[in-house]
């Protein structure tokens, strides 16, 4: 009687169990970090909290662990944000595999590097079995780089997909999107600044600059500005000046032929902005 | 009547032997319910518990199916409170996390900042590193955990007023060399000590880095000395390979020299030893390689290395 009465209790311990345990499954499975930032819906409930820690601090204290906690999160992910340029706006885990040596895990993740979308997907081993420090392995790394540069990136992101160097991939993307985001402010500076002058054919994203002096009609110089990621991830960026000067015009062919190599040159000397600023100079003083 | 006289002698003290097993049984027996009702009342205690995490679990998927779904307006303000919170709490976590990977996390402190350098080896996440910062004017590092052979001082005398961002840059790139010569070193020394002769042999920065070694072709044993320079403190792969023949040279030997040099300062190292073994086994079945060096990826123990 009394063992069956157990045995009652056991089996209904049973099936919560396993009920959570499926929750628990569905729950990992849908688990999106989206909440964070992009959704409109939790800025608004931290704003919220922190309205209402300044109209009420005891009641922002009553639940103190986790709604400090909460707080103290956010400024936290928000000052890396910054800090890294990175912007994570999605992502899952996955458990595929558990054992005493080691746990494996599959991630989505997608996001923003400044203004570079970036999507990703791979393979975390992390180990459980080292004394006390574990340590995580990548593979199966599967990048998606989604924007007008990807081509420049492409060579870069396969040999990153091949090694599994995450931590390089990231390091590559944020310099290079500091340089598209420096290449974007530079453009916008020079056509401010010389309206007549400069024009921006593909627009402030793009990677050239087209010089024009009205006065000289058919004349017109354009300084070409990519971003090279080298497949090691060094980041290079590269400047040319190509003419395009009618024939009548051209009195010495050297002159023309030679233009690149003294841009070059001026580079090295002044660096970019400078250089960019004596060439638009001497096509005005042409005038 | 004897016979009842004697048994009822006996009696007294077989009743009494009776009782005393009775009470004794009966003691049993109470133990017994006692431990069954305790039983019964862990057992209930446990299904309350189980019972309050399963409500936990399904108001938590009720809210992310709300999110993505139709039905967050219904959700009933205390209890779903609590769980989004939690939520939020979590997610938060995890995203921090994720920053691990990008190689700088971190969080702020009372006095400014504590930032954390992640460093890796292709795919295997190595040691990481912390910077405690002082964000005031000037910025001060408060404390560290850099090996002191980094040139640290010399970097954030460069970088650290003008450019924070450029001098954790720099600094990474320092670490990241470093942890990653380590790494190859280490790889070597785990997987390929039957070609080693002796310890391998370094300078505490893994700049310098010297060992004899062996390979083997058609039946014969060659041993060779290394000396990697890596000139560059941020580079992983030598600036310079010098290659010593141990023995006296027999002709092929000058070329394997020349080939070793040039696998040095194109391939990690424990790659290169990899396609030493790789072909010795090509070559003829005389060499047992390392069982271990066929599992590429996932070395067993590697010292100290990234918390996760």
């Amino acid at each position: 009687m009394n063992n069956n009465i157990l045995q009652v209790y056991e089996d209904e311990i049973q099936s919560l169990e396993n009920e959570i345990k499926m929750l628990t499954e569905e729950y990992e499975c849908n688990q999106h970090g989206s909440m964070a930032y992009s959704n409109g819906k939790t800025t608004k409930a931290m704003k919220s909290i922190k309205k209402k820690f300044q109209e009420d601090p005891k009641q922002y204290y009553s639940s103190p662990n986790l709604k400090t906690q909460l707080a103290l999160l956010e400024s936290d992910f928000s000052f890396l944000m910054k800090f890294t340029g990175v912007w994570f706006k999605n992502y899952s885990r996955k458990q595929l595999e558990k054992s005493g040596i080691k746990t494996v895990y599959k991630y989505r993740l997608s996001g923003n590097c400044q203004s570079v979308p970036f999507q990703l997907e791979f393979q975390l081993t992390e180990e459980n079995q080292s004394d006390k420090n574990g340590y995580a392995v990548v593979t199966d790394l599967n990048i998606i780089i989604e924007s007008e540069e990807s081509s420049d990136l492409s060579k870069f992101v396969s040999r990153a997909e091949e090694s599994g160097n995450l931590l390089l991939f990231f390091k590559s993307l944020s310099c290079f999107s500091e340089w598209c985001e420096h290449r974007k402010y530079t453009l916008a500076h020079f056509k401010n600044k010389y309206p007549d002058v400069v024009a921006l054919p593909e627009g402030l994203s793009g990677d050239c600059l087209i010089l024009k002096n009205f006065e000289l009609s058919g004349f017109e110089l354009m300084i070409v500005w990519k971003i090279y990621v080298d497949k090691d991830g060094k980041v290079v960026p590269v400047l040319d000046l190509l003419n395009k000067i009618p024939l009548p015009v051209l009195e010495n062919k050297k002159f023309a032929s030679a233009m690149p190599h003294w841009f070059r040159s001026l580079l090295h000397v002044l660096g970019i902005e400078a250089s960019i600023e004596a060439v638009i100079k001497s096509l005005c003083r042409g005038k | 009547m004897e016979a009842s006289r004697t048994s009822l002698r006996d009696g007294v003290l077989s009743h009494l032997e009776n009782l005393e097993a009775c009470s004794h049984q009966l003691a049993l027996k109470q133990e017994e319910e006692e431990q069954q009702e305790e039983n019964v009342a862990r057992l209930k205690a446990r299904i309350q518990e189980l019972k309050h995490q399963r409500d936990k679990m399904k108001a938590k998927l009720n809210l992310i199916r709300g999110k993505d779904g139709t039905q967050s307006a219904t959700q009933t303000p205390q209890a779903s409170n609590q769980a989004a919170l939690e939520l939020r709490v979590q997610n938060l976590k995890n995203l921090l996390k994720m920053f691990r990977l990008t190689g700088i996390s971190g969080k702020l402190t009372r006095e400014g900042v504590c930032l954390c350098i992640g460093t890796a080896f292709e795919g295997t996440y190595l040691d990481s590193y912390y910077l405690h910062l002082r964000i005031q004017h000037p910025i001060q590092i408060q404390r560290h955990t850099v090996p002191a052979f980094i040139h640290l001082k010399q970097i954030a005398d460069e970088y650290l007023q003008t450019d924070v961002k450029r001098f954790f840059s720099v600094l990474s790139d320092h670490l990241n060399a470093y942890a990653g010569r380590k790494f190859q070193a280490e790889q070597l020394q785990e997987h390929f000590a039957a070609l080693l002769a002796g310890p391998l042999q370094a300078n505490s920065l893994y700049s310098l880095v010297e060992f004899s070694y062996r390979v083997e072709a058609g039946g014969k044993t060659f041993p060779f000395l290394a000396r990697l320079t890596y000139e560059d403190p941020t580079c992983i792969l030598p600036t310079e390979a010098s290659v010593a023949w141990k023995e006296d040279a027999v002709a092929s030997g000058a070329e394997m020299v020349a080939s070793h040099k040039a696998l040095f300062c194109e391939k990690p190292l424990h790659k290169v030893f990899r396609s030493f073994t790789d072909s010795t086994e090509n070559l003829s079945q005389a060499v047992a390689p390392e069982p271990s060096t066929s599992t590429a990826g996932v070395p067993l123990h590697c010292g100290k290395a990234a918390a996760w």
